[in-house]
């Protein structure tokens, strides 16, 4: 099997890539192990203070609309972090002020949102809080196990039975201006979440659960559709385990499921994110890229790698692998020709691109535009 | 009598402490036990959880092995809940002295520790873990203790019997006239609220801090603060504990406990201002895994969970730079006796296992100075808990088909655990997943055990203990938590304070699996939550 370019890692880089590059009408492929980041998104894009209309393009296209406005939005622990370009389920508010009085409805049973935290947040800024757990006889089903009440499976029942919940909140609401609600909706369709708000007779403001994150897994799933309805080939429950490379560049992959037949191409993309998802791995002794043993920016001493204090920033999320200006991987201090890291295997070593899903998006993006550029060759 | 007089006020609420207010409780004093802290959180909870068969002691200190064995034997009848009965093996290493093994068969004996030669092969089938080259195996009957339960039935049975307990609560100085401690001024740190207490006798069980409470009430106890260093291991991949026959030395217990297994310990003197901020350095990281290592080899392939420490509360006898050789004997001091202060009692050394004896030789001296003439019942009387059989029938006597989680509460709770009520099915829903801990145990230890903050509530039921170190379970019972007390802002220092306290463990031993969780947490906290 021959692509123009194969991309390991399945999640937000990967696919910004791999749509770039489909659209540009090359033939792509990606490994993905299963899970990435994206399940446990926030909603909103880290470092992004930006809307470019190549990226709302991009997502639109996929089905997922983008905004972004200076401001602030709220954090499901009831504090507000600066806007960043976000989800259509984010709010994005000009100042920590969303309304006078505030109704926040989640369900009896389900502990991975945090009402209570919401409420004394919101009313440090002024708005009076009530809180309403529902008690809906849908949810009867998960409430048997000790272990289903959480986003996703609460997320495929409102699916169903979010016309209820709306019925719900209308009988509840009396003169509160905003109504909180977890981010369990619009799971497969994202229809719902305009729904909601047009049956809502209050502003409606979505606010982030536990992981896994039910913006996350729909963007996630509407990304991949768009990507293989281009023609990209989504090679699922896989992963990269070597490479064959000759004289600076790379032949091929070997993949664990794929066996003897190599995954050839012109070009490869590295995007298999950071030490969660085993793009970057660690030792008492070392950090290390495992697939193609890169050059990884790091401390020598493994006691430089913490801050004791745990909210503070942590160098070793900093690290990450070394790259040439164009994002060509170095090892042994020389770049790889047709190998590129993106996303957050990259950590802090590359600045100028920012952290978090801004950075997936900026390297995907540059490295497609690499790719695209016409060469000599 | 006053509600602010007492018979007997005891500090601190460590195994000791709580020890000592069950057995003055149970002789019908009347008692109160103040904690700065919560139960368990100093030497007794930052130690392997051994339950000692006595002959790591036997060859070097007889008396302490003796002592060992007669607890070791007691606790398996009043504390079954708490204890689990693995039995021990002291392996010989190829570098090891396999002549030293008979020494060591001939004290244990003489101690009167069961100590049962068998062969390598043998062992190797009973502990498939141990390393496969062992040259010789001795059977003894160790086993493991879940210090938190054990300190936790002790107060809930003190309480069963009128006492008292303050926790979060500091002494800041003693009432004395003339030449006698009439009482205690206190100060809650939670509340700020300060309050006088009176007691013809206070006891002093504040393990290394008892050092700094006895020069508070003017007399000094000289300690020697001796810090010790373990590293608990995700899996319990030994069944058995697995000790090296030889003098005793650095990391050479390996302990299983619960879902997890514990490699300790070093023994570093420390000066007794790091007493409260104990940490483990690379090198005692290092140590541990590689001497952990030649007992089980499968460990240094075994993701490690966090790294503790703990200070014992040796009493100081000598210059032994190691404080090895000091015995781990009990000392019981009698102020009046010794220094002329009357009405105080210094209850000190001794071991995490050996706590019943200790609790009852300082109960004894009480006993002396208030003329009260009743014997000790601890040694025959099981704590609550442990009134009936295994885990399982537990259970099943509750429950009529246990699930995961009632079977875990049980073996966390014991018979106590029919004080779990679930009013519905929304009760049964988990708060821990690693632990399968539900809403209802953590209300019930919220409600009923004196759980006030997040780290409270894992030494009562483990929540946060897990794989996961806290991070999913913290935030649920952070929820639980707000309700309950109904202070969300303290809530929410007090989610920050245990994710601080997870991390102290995990960044000493940050690598691999680990190091992926703890990303995980830090974004989930910062980026997702918000925190």
């Amino acid at each position: 099997m021959k692509f123009n370019t194969v991309i390991i890692g399945g999640g937000l880089a990967s696919l910004v890539a791999g749509i770039t590059l489909e659209k540009a009408g090359k033939s792509t492929a990606i490994i993905s192990t299963g899970q990435n980041a994206l399940h446990f998104f926030s909603g909103s894009f880290e470092s992004m203070e930006e809307a470019p209309q190549r990226v709302t393009d991009l997502f639109a296209e996929a089905g997922i609309q983008l905004h972004y406005n200076p401001g602030v939005r709220l954090m499901p622990m009831g504090t507000f972090r600066k806007s960043t370009l976000s989800l259509e389920d984010i709010s994005i508010f000009p100042e920590p002020a969303i309304g006078h009085k505030a109704l926040i409805v989640s369900f009896a049973g389900y502990h991975d949102f945090f009402c209570q935290f919401l409420a004394e947040g919101l009313q440090k800024h002024g708005v009076q809080c009530s809180i309403k757990l529902l008690n809906l006889p849908e949810l009867e089903a998960l409430e048997q196990s000790p272990s289903e009440m959480r986003s996703v499976q609460i997320a495929r029942t409102m699916d169903r039975i979010w016309e209820n919940v709306v019925r719900e909140i209308r009988i509840l609401l009396r003169d509160e201006d905003t109504v909180i609600l977890p981010q369990v909706f619009g799971l497969k369709d994202t229809s719902v979440l305009s729904r909601i708000r047009q049956g809502v007779p209050a502003q409606v403001v979505f606010t982030g659960t536990l992981p896994p994150s039910v913006p996350g897994i729909r963007t996630q799933m509407l990304l991949k559709r768009r990507y293989e309805l281009l023609g990209g080939i989504y090679l699922m429950g896989d992963e990269a385990t070597g490479a064959h490379v000759h004289e600076g560049k790379i032949h091929s992959i070997v993949t664990h499921n794929l066996g003897n037949h190599f995954l050839e191409a012109e070009n490869f993309i590295l995007a298999t994110g950071a030490y969660f998802s085993k793009g970057l791995r660690s030792n008492p002794f070392e950090i290390c890229e495992p697939v193609f043993g890169l050059d990884v920016e790091q401390a020598a001493e493994r006691s430089d790698w913490y801050n004791p204090e745990f909210m503070r920033e942590q160098p070793y999320m900093k690290y990450g692998v070394a790259t040439d200006a164009t994002l060509h991987a170095l090892k042994g201090g020389e770049p790889l020709r047709n190998l590129y890291a993106i996303g957050s295997i990259l950590g802090e070593t590359r600045p100028e691109l920012g952290t978090g899903g801004g950075l997936a998006i900026r390297s995907a993006l540059a490295v497609a535009d690499q790719i695209l550029k016409p060469t000599e060759e | 009598m006053s509600n602010n007089e007492f018979d007997v006020i005891i500090i601190g609420g460590g195994i000791t402490g709580a020890g000592t207010q069950r057995d003055c409780a149970m002789r019908g004093l009347k008692t109160l036990l103040i904690e700065r802290s919560d139960i368990a959180t100093g030497a007794t909870g930052r130690n392997h959880g051994l339950l000692h068969s006595g002959a790591r002691y036997a060859v070097n200190d007889p008396e302490s092995a003796q002592e060992c064995i007669r607890e070791n034997m007691i606790l398996r009848r009043i504390a079954s809940h708490c204890v689990d009965e693995t039995d021990g093996l002291f392996i010989t290493l190829p570098e090891d002295d396999l002549a030293y093994q008979q020494t060591f068969v001939d004290a244990c004996r003489k101690a009167g520790i069961s100590a049962e030669v068998i062969d390598p092969e043998l062992a190797k089938r009973l502990e498939p873990t141990v390393n496969p080259d062992i040259t010789g195996a001795v059977r003894v009957p160790d086993g493991s203790v879940d210090p938190f339960r054990l300190c936790a039935a002790n107060m809930l049975d003190a309480k069963l019997h009128g006492g008292q307990v303050r926790l979060h609560t500091t002494v800041t100085g003693f009432i004395r006239e003339g030449d006698t401690i009439r009482g205690v001024h206190t100060r809650n740190l939670n509340t700020g609220q300060e309050q006088d207490f009176y007691a013809p006798v206070t006891v002093n069980a504040g393990g290394i801090w008892g050092h700094d409470i006895a020069q508070l009430a003017g007399v000094h106890v000289g300690m020697f603060p001796a810090k010790g260093a373990l590293l608990v291991f995700a899996h319990r991949v030994n069944n058995m504990v697995i000790n090296r026959c030889r003098k005793p030395s650095n990391a050479d217990i390996l302990v299983p406990g619960d879902t997890v297994c514990i490699i300790g310990t070093t023994s570093t003197r420390i000066p007794f201002e790091e007493c409260d901020s104990v940490s483990v350095t690379p090198d005692e990281v290092n140590l541990l895994i590689t001497e952990g290592a030649k007992m089980t080899p499968t460990l240094s392939s075994t993701r490690i969970l966090r790294a503790y420490a703990g200070v014992r509360p040796l009493v100081s006898a000598d210059d032994d730079p190691s404080g090895r050789n000091i015995s781990r004997g009990i000392v019981c001091l009698d102020h009046e006796e010794r220094d002329g202060l009357k009405g105080f009692i210094t209850i000190t050394g001794g071991k995490l296992m050996t706590y019943r004896l200790m609790a009852e030789i300082a109960t004894d001296a009480v006993c002396r100075k208030l003329a009260v003439d009743k014997a000790c019942e601890t040694a025959t009387t099981p704590l609550p808990g442990s009134e009936e059989g295994s885990y399982e029938a537990v259970a099943r006597k509750i429950w009529e088909k246990p699930s995961m989680a009632q079977k875990a509460a049980a073996a966390r709770m014991g018979s106590r655990a029919s004080r779990i009520r679930t009013r519905n099915k929304l009760d049964e829903a988990l708060v821990c997943e690693c632990e399968e801990v539900s809403v209802a145990e953590v209300t019930n230890a919220i409600e009923r055990l004196d759980a006030s903050t997040l780290t409270d509530l894992r030494r009562r039921t483990r929540i946060g203990m897990g794989t996961c170190q806290g991070e999913f379970c913290a935030c649920r019972a952070a929820g639980l938590l707000a309700r309950a007390h109904g202070c969300i802002e303290k809530e929410r220092d007090d989610l920050k304070e245990f994710l601080q306290e997870r991390w102290k463990g995990n960044f000493p031993i940050g690598w691999g699996d680990t190091l992926r969780e703890a990303e995980y947490t830090q974004w989930v906290y910062k980026h997702v939550l918000g925190v």
